[in-house]
């Protein structure tokens, strides 16, 4: 049995531990919804930076496929009439200087890259991060296709340009695209059939 | 102990980073620029504040073996808060200081509080202890990234001071924390030296004239 000062113990840890919960679960309600809010609208801004200017709300019509283990969320980007003018979705280097990096592409439906952004990374101030500083390289990207480049750094042979001191970190973003765009080539027609259709988004949510 | 004593103890005399050395880990992560110096200080005066508050307010009913972990779950807690608002309500920043918000839960600095000051003091002491020594922290930290980002970009808050500086990148980078915060130290302890043999020499002058 516990003696008077070990349930003294006990109870002052539980209280604590109880009191701290409660604390955290009232946090936890007043921002959840704002949290949501906040990451929503983070990805709108970088949507807007990728894709052409569009007439739907991309994230209202988003749509997942799977992709190896795990679900690929998409973005479409239509115009007043419904045409789809843009995919976007988010592709993740896993081979970046220093971590992953991630990165959102908008492809059109000819398979012609529109934009690229970096919406997270961890690449050394100065010299990697010109992957997302350097508008120019960032630039570089649009209009490119599986057929019209080569997908490595120039140092490899291929069509873009690495920076001064820092190879690594373009490298990934260029090999990290250039899988996007396999995996576009690959899957196109069932894509584009699943950004095409009104209730394409219902259809797959409720799939097996 | 006298309340202007909390306030120099916390702020200067005895401040966290330039004279005890501690959060050493949080400093150097993020004082890559001043604003972020500026956040990161903020938070933890924030958690520093909520936890001796609390940990002042049970100090009677804590049994003594306990303490340890009632104190790191009461200060978990209010760096989990602090993690959430800022999650919530200041994005942008949260993104950038990323990791190093929950890492102020290890911050040795905080236990220290709680452990040397909260459980001996009441609230009200408490509080001002940690204003002060949050204080104290927030200005290091604020310092420190300004050095940086000054020497680095040639920027303060974000504001190009200098035009077409050569950036030297070094002091962004993570060896550029230490060879600042090395300086800095050599600064104040310059200052100190200074002060105390003015100090010294006043009663001196004022002996000699007589």
């Amino acid at each position: 049995m516990l003696d008077r000062e070990q349930t003294r113990m006990v109870l002052a840890l539980l209280l604590v531990a109880v009191v701290s919960t409660m604390l955290l679960a009232t946090t936890d309600m007043f921002t959840r919804e704002p949290i949501a809010k906040a990451q929503r609208e983070a990805l709108h801004r970088a949507l807007m930076q990728v894709m052409p200017p569009h007439a739907n709300d991309p994230q209202q019509d988003a749509f997942e496929m799977k992709r190896g283990g795990s679900r690929l969320r998409i973005y479409p980007a239509r115009d007043e009439r419904g045409h789809l003018l843009a995919l976007a979705w988010e592709e993740i280097a896993p081979d970046g200087y220093s971590g992953r990096i991630r990165i959102l592409m908008a492809v059109e439906p000819d398979g012609v890259l529109h934009a690229v952004r970096i919406t997270d990374h961890r690449e050394t101030p100065g010299l990697g991060d010109g992957i997302v500083t350097n508008h120019a390289w960032l630039a570089s990207f649009r209009g490119k296709s599986l057929d019209n480049a080569t997908w490595k750094v120039r140092k490899d042979g291929g069509d873009f340009d690495q920076f001064t001191g820092a190879t690594i970190s373009p490298r990934a973003v260029v090999k990290a695209v250039h899988r996007g765009l396999l995996f576009f080539r690959e899957h196109r027609s069932e894509l584009l059939s699943l950004s095409g259709a009104p209730d394409s988004k219902k259809a797959v949510e409720e799939g097996p | 102990m006298k309340r202007m004593d909390i306030v120099r103890d916390g702020i200067w005399r005895n401040n966290t980073i330039f004279v005890q050395l501690l959060g050493m880990c949080p400093l150097l992560g993020v004082t890559t620029s001043a604003e972020n110096g500026l956040w990161m200080g903020l938070a933890t005066m924030l958690v520093l504040l909520g936890s001796n508050l609390v940990v002042s307010l049970i100090r009677g009913a804590i049994p003594v073996h306990v303490r340890i972990p009632c104190y790191i779950t009461i200060i978990a807690a209010f760096v989990t808060v602090v993690d959430m608002a800022m999650n919530a309500w200041m994005h942008e920043t949260y993104l950038v200081l990323g990791l190093f918000i929950p890492l102020i839960v290890v911050n040795c600095a905080i236990m220290g509080r709680a452990e040397g000051f909260a459980s001996k003091h009441g609230p009200v002491a408490s509080a001002i202890d940690a204003l002060s020594v949050g204080g104290g922290f927030t200005l290091a930290l604020v310092l420190l990234g300004g050095v940086r980002e000054f020497l680095g970009k040639g920027e303060i808050f974000g504001l190009q001071v200098i035009g077409s500086y050569p950036d030297m990148l070094m002091f962004v980078l993570p060896p550029g924390a230490f060879i600042a915060l090395g300086m800095m130290l050599a600064g104040i302890n310059v200052l100190n030296r200074w002060l105390e043999q003015r100090r010294a020499a006043a009663p001196e002058t004022a002996r000699e004239r007589a």
